[in-house]
Order: structure tokens, then sequence, then C-alpha cells
């Protein structure tokens, strides 16, 4: 599983989804964690972050935003270098096949449908991280 | 799979159409909040208005057919949940609690509309409205509007009012 000291982002619109994903890491143990509202504010964070030697280490992130979609700003870090491993998780309320089958296709780590529990986020970032160190084994 | 057999004439009628919210009602606040609600015996009212203290709204369209949904929250019912979902106590309707009466909302119809486009519909996702206080809706209505009520383990209610036109 990820180690305690591990950097998180969670972008959403909504301050209450935010909370809630803040609370579930608290739970698991996890401190270090950031916010961002939208894609953009968030990829600026993450590169703001990367810049001062304290990247994030996992970013999740809501698919329905206003300005900036989640599956826009997954894009976005797939594109840089600095990024493209960083692992990814996205947020929908959208349990379409063809939702999925997009995050996949553009390299998403996991992701998860609203209404989801602690259980299933904390299942989720176990997933990812066997991925992960799988990959780079 | 079979072609999908659609009440169009008046989904409210349709009993899977009306179990895809009450389920997704059970769904998202057992998942999200954890809290046991008991749904109650739907009623038919002849004007389309929330009947709690805060309210989310959202508009559903699929062909010719409009409807809304809307989920609204007497005070103590409301603050109970935010107090189970997120450890939080409020004691005023404010931006974080229709923040999270939009979000609830969001998840609400997010999760009816999943199990009524598997039955053939094609509803789409809508950005939901937060209303405080008491309002009456006549856009969009002209027809009746079906009340279901949601009452939490303390005896708080709370309503999902559907109309369809």
């Amino acid at each position: 599983m990820f180690p305690p000291s591990t950097k998180f982002l969670v972008v959403d619109d909504f301050a209450t989804m935010r909370k809630i994903i803040k609370k579930v890491l608290t739970e698991l143990g996890y401190t270090n964690i950031e916010e961002a509202e939208d894609g953009k504010p968030a990829f600026q964070l993450i590169q703001d972050s990367k810049a001062s030697g304290q990247p994030f280490d996992f970013v999740i992130s809501d698919w329905n935003m206003p300005g900036m979609s989640g599956l826009e700003l997954l894009k976005a870090c797939k594109a840089t270098t600095d990024f493209k491993n960083m692992p990814f998780m996205l947020v929908t309320a959208e349990s379409e096949q063809k939702n999925i089958v997009e995050a996949a296709k553009n390299g998403v780590s996991d992701y998860v449908v609203k209404p989801f529990n602690a259980m299933t986020l904390k299942g989720k970032l176990e997933r990812i991280w066997t991925k992960h160190n799988t990959k780079a084994a | 799979m079979g072609a999908p057999k659609i009440d169009q004439q008046n989904p409210l009628l349709d009993k899977r159409f009306v179990n895809a919210f009450i389920e997704g009602v059970i769904k998202t606040l057992s998942l999200m909040a954890q809290v046991e609600i008991e749904p109650g015996k739907p009623s038919i009212d002849s004007q389309f208005k929330p009947k709690g203290d805060v309210s989310g709204l959202v508009g559903m369209i699929f062909g010719s057919m409009k409807g809304t949904m809307s989920i609204s929250f007497p005070k103590v019912a409301i603050f109970q949940v935010l107090e189970s979902m997120l450890g939080e106590k409020h004691t005023e309707i404010g931006a974080p609690v229709a923040d999270a009466v939009g979000e609830l909302t969001n998840q609400i119809y997010g999760t009816a509309k999943t199990t009524l486009n598997q039955m053939g519909y094609a509803f789409e996702m809508a950005i939901p409205s937060v209303i405080q206080g008491t309002i009456t809706v006549s856009k969009y209505h002209n027809g009746a509007t079906l009340v279901l009520p949601f009452t939490l383990k303390s005896g708080a209610t709370f309503y999902v009012e559907l109309t369809v036109s």
C-alpha cells in the first residue's frame, strides 16, 4: 500500500466530495493532502509542486467539472514526462461503459463510481499500488 | 437483450421508474453517509412544491418527456446526514450544506439515471440547482407530483419529488 507520507491532490468542483475523499484518506492514515476545485488550477498545482521539489504522488480527480474536466487533466498529466507515471484515479457518477473505456484508453490507473464507501476507495488504492509497483518491478 | 419497455405516457405509473429513484436514494445515503433510511408510502401532490428547508433540483429530459427530480430536506434531516457523512455539525443552512445537497442530488440522479438507461431510457447528466426555503415550481409541470418520503433512524423525514410531463 502507498506509504503514509504519500502526497495526494484531490480535485472536485464540489467541496463536499473533496471533504469526503479527504476524510477517507485521513482515516487511512494519510495527512499530506491538497485540494483543487477544477482541472486547470489542479494542473498548475501539480507543476508548481514538482518545481518546488515536493511533487504529488497521487491524483484523485472528479470527472465532471465545469472548467477543465478530470479526463482533460488526466490527458495533460499523461502528456507531460514528469507526470505520466503518477498514479491517477478518476471519480465519476457516470458508470456507462463508454466513459470507462475512454478513461482506460488515456491511461487512468483506476476509477471509482459515485456513490462509494471508504472500503471501496481503500480497495482501489491497494489495486493501484499493486499495479504501479508491479510495473516498476 | 430484448427491446426496452418504456411507459412514455406516464412513467410515474411505472414501478421500475419509481424504484430507480428509491434505490438511488438508499444506495447514495447508505454508501456516502452510512445512514439507514426507510422508504415510506408514495403519495400524489397536485403541486410541485419541495417540502423541506433546503432542496436539490435537477431537470430530466428524454425525448419529448420533461421532468424534475427534487430531494428536499428539513433542517434536522440534512444536519443528521451531514454529521454522519462528513463528521461536521451544522446548525444553519449555509454554503457547505447547499454544496452537500447539490452533490447528493447529483449522485442520486446519477444512480437512478444509470438504472433507467439500462431499462431503455436515455437520460443525460444535468447540473443540479439548490434552493433554500419553500418554493412552488410551475415550469415543466402540468401534471401531478409523486412524493416519495424517506425516514431516518431518528424519525426525521425527507422527500424526493418527481414530476414528468
